[in-house]
């Protein structure tokens, strides 16, 4: 079991199913992905070994290193390619592309992609030895300036794979089960089992998938907030916001970023079950968390084929230009001249800003505000990444002849987002880490 | 002595979006917004009447729109915009229907369809386009001959990430053509001499992103402003940081626009806050301020000064226009006779 235990998804799922029930249903997909590692001890971490030595043989010897790499054709829908066919005939037959990635490389992308590979493998050599199981989410965050992206993690693992003639498992390396859902809510498994998602405190029980649910009991949820941050939905299920908040009791949701199509799958069945509830978002202010918002609602491209994995109903609830911006709190005090102090201070126009300068030299006149912590710690400048996602998203938006509301309010805050040149996280609209009276108005702002 | 101004017409809804770009000529506006339409008023006449919309100029919405500022009334036969995505276009005056017709547009966007042009300025000759990039590169393209013919980079300075400059949020051209002027997002502040081909100042004194750089109409002075909320005035014989444009209190907001009026003596600048405010340069004074939204204001301009009274209530006076989130165009008016 100390393999189990070095997952990390792992403990928080048993213990939040140990926590209520004796139920075993909904882990079901997580211990197929356990189970794989019982059997992967099996040629992975020799085939990794050998190209580890290949390439400290090659260093001695001063010689180019080189590391096997082919390229899985997008085009072709082969199946995963079973453990102990060799990478050379499992070419051959299949048709595959087929190259090395060498160091020095031949250009700049080449000498990144070595280092992305080789740091791959060292992680998932790592994970071998130990016996713990890695996501890909983990391996980005390793080192995203590096990877540059999930998605070139999840093909260049998917890819390494492939050339070792290993599954991905195999590897140690996993797709995280991702979601989580906290609040006063039952699910009701196939087996009988029950998990009630209002009794772990503020880890949350990671969504099972839906084909092992019969049912869910809803008690008096009357919105479901759907939170792009981990941490946020953490802090907010820790404080029992789903049962504290003066906008009634809800439902907590996160996909931990990006929504996966199991989160998008439980969402959707939420709201076809109980269409009345209100779904909000709530993202960073950036254009990925208005991608994010847009996937919730229309799904992604990639999985267009996916259906029942949207919801065009949930309501984009922040955060937004406007809840950053300065609202004019004290017309024309900067003209009233206050002790003619040099501007020189410099500050930016942040309402919240403004309100927490002010706090040691008059009456604040919003109390709540004057708390605020200095949003310049969490509003950043956009990255060339940024700036180049909001365009692409703007062209999808226009993309189709009579963009929707939704959409028209998407470009709109886009186009702020690239004048203001600023995205900022959600923390930057709380009170010192407290979200919670922001987030009653806003729902019930948007429930009413 | 401070100056009165009046709000003299206000055209409400101008676009249904955010307004971001206003470029006058000497008889009409140009506005620009979120939306793929382009509007010229005319400001001849006191209602401000629409004259034209371009429909479907910049798919993705337009953030920066450029006119020719000088004296006399040889401008407007041009303008130049740029859209969101990056896509910069060159529009005409026909003489015989007084509309705007699309010239040229500039080849910025690559084949993957997608352009990387930020801010935009053009020469009081109508004869050059500077363009900026989110590199921190100013190209300015000849659009007599149609063709790029200086590129300056600003790589390798502060804040410079891989070899490529800091994002250049704001451009301008001296109308004597012969200075090239850069704002950009690390704070930097560069100046080109255009005959030399290269930078002759690289100016301090800001540190916070700079999001309007203009020269004044004799270009003997720089004006750059934005984050930091105050205007920085830089003399361009020396290259020397001459003073500072700034309100007394402690919290001024995000300077998203600025403008010299035709004499030189007042700089107009808009913040994000929603208030347009006036300065008299010479004293270092604010002379007039107006917060008549507390939305965020995008653009602020002066229109050109007219020999003749234009009409029942609308003076000889100097008249601006500021725009912005409220998505009305606000003319004001100098007060006379009082």
């Amino acid at each position: 079991m100390n393999r189990i235990s070095s997952n990390p998804n792992a403990p928080n799922h048993e213990g939040a199913v140990l926590d209520s029930q004796e139920s075993f249903g909904v882990s079901s997909v997580n211990y197929s992905t356990i189970n794989s590692v019982s059997v992967s001890g099996n040629g992975a971490l020799a085939r990794i070994e050998s190209l580890l030595e290949a390439i400290v043989d090659a260093i001695i010897a001063g010689n180019e290193i080189s590391i096997p790499y082919k390229r899985v054709r997008v085009s072709r829908p082969g199946p995963a390619p079973a453990p102990g066919v060799s990478g050379q005939s499992q070419t051959q037959r299949s048709g595959r592309q087929t190259g090395v990635v060498r160091f020095p490389g031949r250009t700049i992308q080449e000498v990144k992609k070595f280092e992305a590979l080789f740091c791959i493998i060292e992680i998932s050599h790592e994970a071998l030895l130990s016996g713990s199981l890695i996501t890909k989410r983990n391996i980005y965050y390793q080192n995203p300036d590096l990877f540059g992206s999930q998605a070139a993690v999840d093909i260049m693992v998917d890819n390494l794979a492939f050339t070792l003639g290993l599954g991905r498992g195999d590897l140690n390396i996993v797709a995280a089960a991702k979601g989580l859902v906290s609040g006063p809510i039952v699910l009701v498994n196939r087996d009988g089992s029950v998990v009630d998602c209002g009794l772990s405190h503020d880890t949350g029980i990671i969504l099972p998938s839906i084909s092992e649910i019969r049912s869910i009991g809803f008690h008096a949820a009357q919105w479901i907030l759907v939170i792009e941050k981990e941490a946020t939905f953490r802090t907010l299920a820790a404080a029992q916001y789903a049962k504290s908040s003066s906008a009634g009791h809800g439902i907590l949701i996160t996909a931990k970023g990006f929504p996966d199509l199991a989160t998008r799958r439980f969402l959707s069945v939420l709201h076809s079950m109980r269409p009345d509830l209100v779904i909000f978002g709530l993202t960073d202010f950036d254009p990925d968390g208005i991608a994010i918002i847009r996937t919730y609602q229309s799904g992604s491209k990639r999985l267009e084929h996916e259906h029942e994995a949207v919801v065009p109903s949930l309501r984009w609830l922040g955060v937004r230009s406007s809840d950053l911006l300065s609202s004019g709190e004290n017309p024309g005090s900067d003209d009233e001249g206050d002790q003619g102090s040099q501007v020189a201070r410099s500050h930016a126009a942040f309402d919240l800003r403004e309100a927490s300068a002010s706090a040691h030299e008059r009456p604040a006149k919003k109390p709540r505000l004057s708390e605020s912590h200095d949003p310049t710690e969490t509003v950043s400048s956009l990255t060339l990444r940024d700036r180049k996602k909001a365009a692409d998203i703007l062209r999808a938006i226009w993309s189709v002849s009579q963009p929707s509301e939704d959409g028209l309010e998407h470009a709109h805050e886009l186009q702020r987002m690239l004048m203001l040149n600023i995205k900022a996280e959600i923390q930057a609209v709380d009170s010192y880490g407290d979200l919670s009276a922001w987030l009653d108005d806003k729902l019930f702002a948007g429930m009413h | 002595m401070s100056k009165q101004y009046l709000t003299a017409h206000t055209v409400d809804q101008a676009h249904p979006a955010d307004i971001f770009s206003l470029a006058p000529t000497p008889s009409t506006l140009i506005s620009a917004s979120g939306s793929s339409s382009l509007r010229i008023h005319d400001t001849t006449s006191p209602n401000y009447p629409l004259l034209q919309t371009i429909h479907s100029a910049h798919k993705l919405g337009c953030h920066h729109l450029a006119t020719a500022r000088g004296p006399g009334s040889q401008t407007g036969n041009i303008f130049a915009s740029v859209g969101f995505g990056g896509d910069v276009k060159l529009w005409q005056l026909d003489p015989e229907s007084k509309q705007y017709q699309l010239q040229w547009e500039i080849p910025t966007v690559s084949d993957s369809g997608k352009g990387d042009v930020w801010a935009i300025a053009l020469s009081a000759d109508e004869g050059y386009l500077a363009c900026t990039t989110s590199d921190g590169r100013i190209h300015v393209w000849d659009l007599t001959a149609k063709e790029k013919i200086q590129t300056y980079e600003t790589g390798g300075g502060r804040g410079a990430a891989g070899g490529g400059g800091s994002f250049a949020m704001a451009v301008d051209l001296s109308r004597d053509g012969r200075l090239t002027a850069s704002g950009h997002e690390n704070g930097g502040v560069y100046v080109f001499n255009n005959d030399a081909g290269r930078m002759v100042y690289s100016l301090s004194g800001l540190a916070k992103p700079v999001r309007a750089v203009t020269f004044s109409p004799g270009c003997k002075r720089l004006a750059a402003a934005g984050n930091a909320g105050i205007i920085a005035l830089y003399d361009m014989e020396h290259g020397e940081h001459v003073g500072n444009l700034s309100a007394p209190g402690n919290r001024p907001s995000w300077i998203t626009s600025l403008d010299w009026n035709d004499t030189g003596d007042y700089l107009l600048s808009g913040q994000l806050d929603g208030k347009v405010k006036v300065w008299d340069v010479a004293r270092g004074a604010c002379v007039a301020t107006h917060s008549e939204t507390d939305s965020a204001l995008w653009c602020v301009r002066w229109l050109p000064p007219t020999e003749r009274a234009l009409g029942p209530g609308m003076g000889k006076g100097e008249r601006f226009c500021a725009a912005g989130a409220s998505r009305s165009l606000s003319f004001y008016r100098e007060a006379t006779g009082i």
